[in-house]
């Protein structure tokens, strides 16, 4: 026999042999029937016995309380991730929807909003926006965030928060807060990213990390604070007596509008790219360089949109998550169909992307109420939005001449406004359980349709919604009014025309392909003929 | 010795080629174009906003040939490009002044 055939020989019999040994014992459990008991119970206890004292009980309690408090941990980190993981989703989304020579450009700008904004809102903002939350208790789920309890206008005037500076101040390094930390930062990042939508392929890599730095640290967690701090907005039910307060479960204005109104503020002061519209006022268009991942994009954010929206019940004991997901699902495919059916009727033929932005629209607009409406309420919010956004994606670019590449004035700012009104509506009082309450008012959140203080409640989203445009837009004007004294906004026009991969980065996304695909892009007209790139009034 | 030349409809390559190996013709270089001819492309709309598909993709192949065999491979190109719709194509010969092959050193119709 061959030494190889030997040494296989060998080595099989060998592993034969230590297989039959291992035979001989018998611990496994396969059923999972006899893994976890009262062994556990006592290990984690510390305890003996069990046993049925008062401090016996006791123990139980604890342990009870201890799990009840973990499954709920879990539940929010987990579904923090999911959220994190929307980043991805929204980066193949605006990638897709603008053209090859920009995509370094704006996967570099998913990528960098992602770290810096988490980073300002880690010094400042999340203090800003939950420093004061445990005056308002609003974290029984994870046992309370005891050290942020220091709330600026204190009572039904509360503006701002003064308590978790980078995490240090007022002793916030605590499991509890932080669990919260992480969840509240990858919502923020939502609105971070939101912007890039209508920023893009000309604004210049400084002025975005201004924006960035803006958002995580200022626009977003003050009036975050308002409506989901304790702020004055949430307690609009005991201050003006309007049904539970403003409602926004998992952040259509705070989240969304607020995105898509400083997105409308910043394409503003921007000005449209070079050669979208021409002399004639007529649009030219500029497809996107990859439909496919606009489609992957769509998919992954209503995959992340699971832990967006049912996370925000803070914990998997509050069994609501089940309705939550399902309300969401639905308005997101009814926001789809509706889009699809809508762009057929309206340019003949179903338009992908915008099928795309109708699902988005209608994940959108269910954000605020999906966890307060019945299922067939969410079809029809998502129907709503479905339409609301393709007539809004015409009306900025033919109307109001504000160009948006991605639509993301569109699907967050309107879409995520009629979500807030949707809340006034739709609400059905079937949650939260009445002692538990919303916002400190008792009882289930009702809109118009349900009768109870359904009146109040719609008027407290109207004024959530003008409260939140004001501030979103107003807030990212100023300051980019200040901003763009000090940092230059836009890129050269050569730089925008040959791409801001290399004039920006000095990298090519696609470096192995020739990009020369437009033609019609009307830049030799615009440019001779008036000069400044973008600002052609017609 | 000529070039011929041809501007066809991408997804015809292989039928053109294959054509051409049965008389005898091997060599070929294949580039990837855009262009239109009379007809101009047509409209599409994105988003709501029109815009003209004006470049439709097209290849263009080119082949060293012998005088003599000219008229077969304009014939062959002919046959296995055409499809009878918009967008067919042309084709078109350019005289050539000489040929050589780089590993070989061959020069003339014998580089062909």
């Amino acid at each position: 026999m061959s030494r190889g055939k030997k040494l296989f020989l060998t080595s099989f019999l060998t592993l034969i042999a230590l297989i039959a040994v291992g035979q001989f014992h018998h611990n496994a459990d396969p059923t999972g029937n006899k893994t976890g008991g009262t062994a556990d119970f006592l290990a984690a206890s510390g305890r003996a016995k069990v046993q049925l004292s008062q401090s016996g009980v006791n123990a139980l309690a604890n342990e009870v309380g201890h799990l009840h408090v973990s499954i709920n941990f879990t539940w929010l980190l987990i579904t923090g991730f999911l959220v994190l993981f929307m980043q991805v989703g929204f980066a193949f989304l605006v990638t897709g929807l603008t053209r090859a020579k920009n995509a370094g450009h704006m996967m570099m700008m998913n990528l960098s909003s992602f770290v810096i904004a988490l980073l300002a809102y880690y010094a400042i903002g999340f203090a800003f926006q939950f420093g004061g939350i445990n005056l308002v208790g609003g974290t029984g789920n994870i046992g309370g965030t005891g050290p942020l309890n220091s709330l600026f206008g204190h009572g039904n005037a509360g503006v701002i928060g003064l308590h978790g500076f980078f995490l240090q101040s007022g002793n916030s390094y605590d499991v509890g807060v932080l669990a919260f930390f992480l969840f509240q930062v990858v919502f923020m990042e939502t609105a971070g990213y939101i912007i890039i939508g209508a920023i893009a392929e000309r604004i210049t890599f400084a002025a975005f990390i201004c924006a960035e730095i803006a958002m995580g640290a200022i626009i977003y967690p003050i009036y975050g604070n308002w409506v989901w701090g304790g702020g004055w907005l949430s307690q609009l039910g005991h201050s003006l007596d309007l049904g539970h307060g403003a409602v926004d479960f998992a952040g259509s204005g705070v989240v969304h509008a607020t995105g898509g109104w400083a997105a409308l503020a910043l394409a503003m002061l921007l000005g449209p790219r070079i050669g979208k519209y021409r002399k004639d006022g007529t649009v030219r268009a500029f497809p996107g360089h990859n439909l496919g991942y606009v489609v992957i994009g769509t998919l992954v954010l209503t995959f992340g949109w699971m832990g967006f929206n049912p996370g925000s019940t803070f914990g998997a004991t509050d069994l609501r998550i089940a309705i939550v997901a399902v309300n969401t699902l639905l308005a997101a495919s009814a926001g789809a169909v509706m889009a699809m059916a809508w762009t057929n009727w309206k340019w003949g033929k179903p338009d992908i992307s915008m099928t795309c932005n109708g699902m988005l629209a209608g994940l959108v607009a269910i954000t605020a109420p999906c966890a307060f409406v019945a299922p067939w309420a969410s079809l029809v919010i998502g129907m709503i939005a479905g339409v609301l956004v393709c007539w809004s994606v015409s009306f900025f670019d033919n109307k109001a001449k504000i160009d948006d590449p991605c639509g993301a004035i569109s699907v967050h700012g309107m879409c995520g406004a009629w979500g807030l009104l949707a809340v006034g509506l739709f609400a059905d009082g079937t949650y939260p359980a009445k002692v538990v309450g919303w916002n400190g008012v008792p009882g289930g959140v009702t809109g118009l349709f349900y009768g109870g203080d359904g009146a109040g409640q719609l008027l407290a989203q109207a004024i959530d919604l003008v409260v939140g445009f004001i501030w979103a837009w107003g807030a990212t004007y100023l300051i980019f009014l200040v901003v763009r004294r000090f940092v230059k906004m836009r890129v050269d026009p050569e730089v925008e025309i040959e791409g801001l991969d290399e004039g920006e980065f000095g990298q090519i996304c696609y470096p192995d392909f020739v990009i020369r695909a437009e033609t019609d892009t009307g830049i030799t007209h615009e440019l001779d003929a008036v000069g400044a790139p973008g600002t052609d009034p017609s | 010795m000529k070039l011929v030349v041809a501007v066809i409809k991408p997804f015809k390559i292989q039928e053109v080629t294959d054509a051409l190996r049965e008389i005898g013709i091997i060599g070929i270089t294949i580039v990837e174009v855009r262009g239109h001819g009379r007809q101009g492309g047509h409209s599409e709309v994105y988003r709501g906003a029109e815009y003209k598909v004006e470049y439709v993709p097209k290849l263009r192949i080119e082949l060293l040939v012998n005088d003599a065999d000219v008229d077969r491979v304009v014939a062959s190109i002919t046959e296995s490009a055409r499809t009878g719709k918009i967008g067919d194509g042309k084709w078109w010969i350019i005289p050539i002044e000489n040929v050589g092959r780089i590993r070989t050193g061959e020069t003339g119709p014998d580089a062909v």
